[in-house]
């Protein structure tokens, strides 16, 4: 197995799980090697001086050394200029923790998503209300797939015709979107303008954002295979208050 | 020879300690058998005890020996103002600052989605019966400042933001006697962000 090293590489954290008495376990979704499981030696003890460093969300730069499955932690550096999470944005980031952590395998760069998930962390974080933007939920949710390599067809039919922004459509897994008859014909059927504004990106029309809301969710759960994520059942136990 | 099987139970059941993995354990287990048996004698003991003794309170849900702990049932804590911890450990450290003189609740844990630890699993409905017992006016939060205690604490904002009692959360920023040139950025940048008007 090869050897490794990487310096002063941008990073997030996304998860950390602690291991043996003073140490943790960082799951890092870095720029140019994707998601890998780092060692940090000590990182847990009261003086670590990278102790309250290693935090989700926040701009990192790591550097890190070994072989195999778990590399070893050499160095962190704070990149600043992203808030904390706070409110109802702190849940969203969890969210796409969450997905990232389930569907993004182990070193593989995604230098795109990476972009994309920092975009969305520092929107996140710039509204100090803690609102969360529907919008960019959706737009990352579609990154994600495109990177994983299950982009979706969102401008013709399975059939090879395209799409009519005021026909209903059904989103069939892996074929894409097949044309209805009547909107009543099949369950989660979609209008062609919200596969059309899902694909360039504009949430302006409220129909729009509420069906492609329900389409990445069935996408989510189709590619997830039934793994219930956490944080939108926290999310739902809020918005129930 | 292989070890005794009550020796080898022994040093198995000492590894549930933390920090504790079995060199350790079979020196301890060893320790405890030749030298100081009268030591292994109290320890066994005290566990039995403090298990069967020990109980939640509950009002602060705290270890206590009755069903309501002492500092609860205290009249000269104020009971209008209730802090909320995560552990044990932050309480005794509330405790020590010596300025806060209200109520307690523990909750145990904290919100934290990607372990799978949710507002259910900390019985976060205790706490809101807790709070809404008619005297308490102010819910102090005290939870960490970490992604997790942020998240707890945004979580048990919305939950308590009906029943009309007022929701605080402390400060954080730059600790007494810190000097700028040794305070980290991180926590520098919030102290920054979280500034305040300076009133004569």
């Amino acid at each position: 197995m090869q050897r490794q090293r990487a310096d002063a590489q941008p990073a997030f954290v996304l998860h950390t799980t602690p291991f043996r008495e003073t140490s943790l376990i960082v799951e890092a979704f870095t720029r140019d090697f994707g998601r890998i499981a780092l060692l940090a030696r000590g990182a847990r003890r009261p003086r670590s001086a990278i102790r309250g460093l290693l935090m989700a969300f926040q701009p990192l730069e790591l550097g890190w050394a070994g072989k195999g499955e778990v590399l070893t932690l050499m160095k962190a550096e704070w990149q600043g200029g992203q808030p904390l999470l706070t409110g109802q944005a702190l849940f969203c980031g969890y969210y796409l923790n969450e997905l990232l952590l389930h569907l993004l395998p182990r070193e593989d760069a995604h230098e795109r998503l990476f972009e994309r998930y920092r975009e969305i962390l520092a929107r996140l974080g710039a509204d100090p209300t803690g609102k969360v933007r529907e919008a960019d939920l959706r737009c990352f949710e579609k990154a994600l797939l495109q990177e994983l390599g299950y982009g979706l067809t969102l401008d013709h039919d399975n059939a090879g015709r395209a799409i009519t922004a005021t026909a209903h459509y059904h989103y069939r897994m892996e074929q894409g979107p097949v044309l209805l008859s009547h909107a009543g014909e099949a369950e989660g059927a979609v209008l062609g303008r919200t596969l059309l504004d899902l694909g360039a990106e504009d949430f302006s029309e409220p129909r729009t954002l509420a069906e492609a809301k329900q389409l990445m969710r069935s996408l989510m759960a189709y590619y997830l295979s039934g793994k219930e994520l956490e944080t939108r059942k926290i999310f739902k136990e809020l918005q129930e208050l | 020879m292989s070890t005794p099987t009550s020796l080898e139970a022994l040093i198995e059941a000492l590894r549930c300690l933390p920090g504790v993995g079995p060199k350790s354990a079979q020196r301890m287990a060893y320790h405890l058998l030749q030298h100081d048996r009268s030591g292994a004698a109290r320890l066994g003991e005290a566990v039995g005890r403090a298990l069967q003794a020990l109980q939640h309170c509950q009002r602060c849900n705290n270890f206590a020996e009755s069903e309501i702990c002492e500092r609860c049932a205290s009249p000269r804590r104020d009971p209008t103002v209730l802090c909320v911890v995560e552990s044990p450990v932050d309480m005794n450290m509330m405790e020590q600052t010596h300025a806060f003189q209200g109520l307690y609740y523990v909750l145990m844990g904290r919100i934290s989605p990607l372990d799978g630890c949710g507002p259910r699993e900390l019985g976060l409905e205790r706490l809101l019966a807790r709070a809404q017992d008619g005297v308490v006016k102010e819910v102090v939060l005290a939870t960490n400042f970490t992604n997790e205690g942020e998240a707890t604490a945004h979580y048990i904002t919305a939950l308590l933001k009906p029943s009309g009692v007022s929701v605080t959360r402390i400060a954080r920023g730059v600790p007494v006697g810190g000097e700028l040139e040794y305070v980290d950025s991180g926590t520098l940048a919030q102290a920054l962000r979280e500034r305040r008007v300076c009133q004569t």
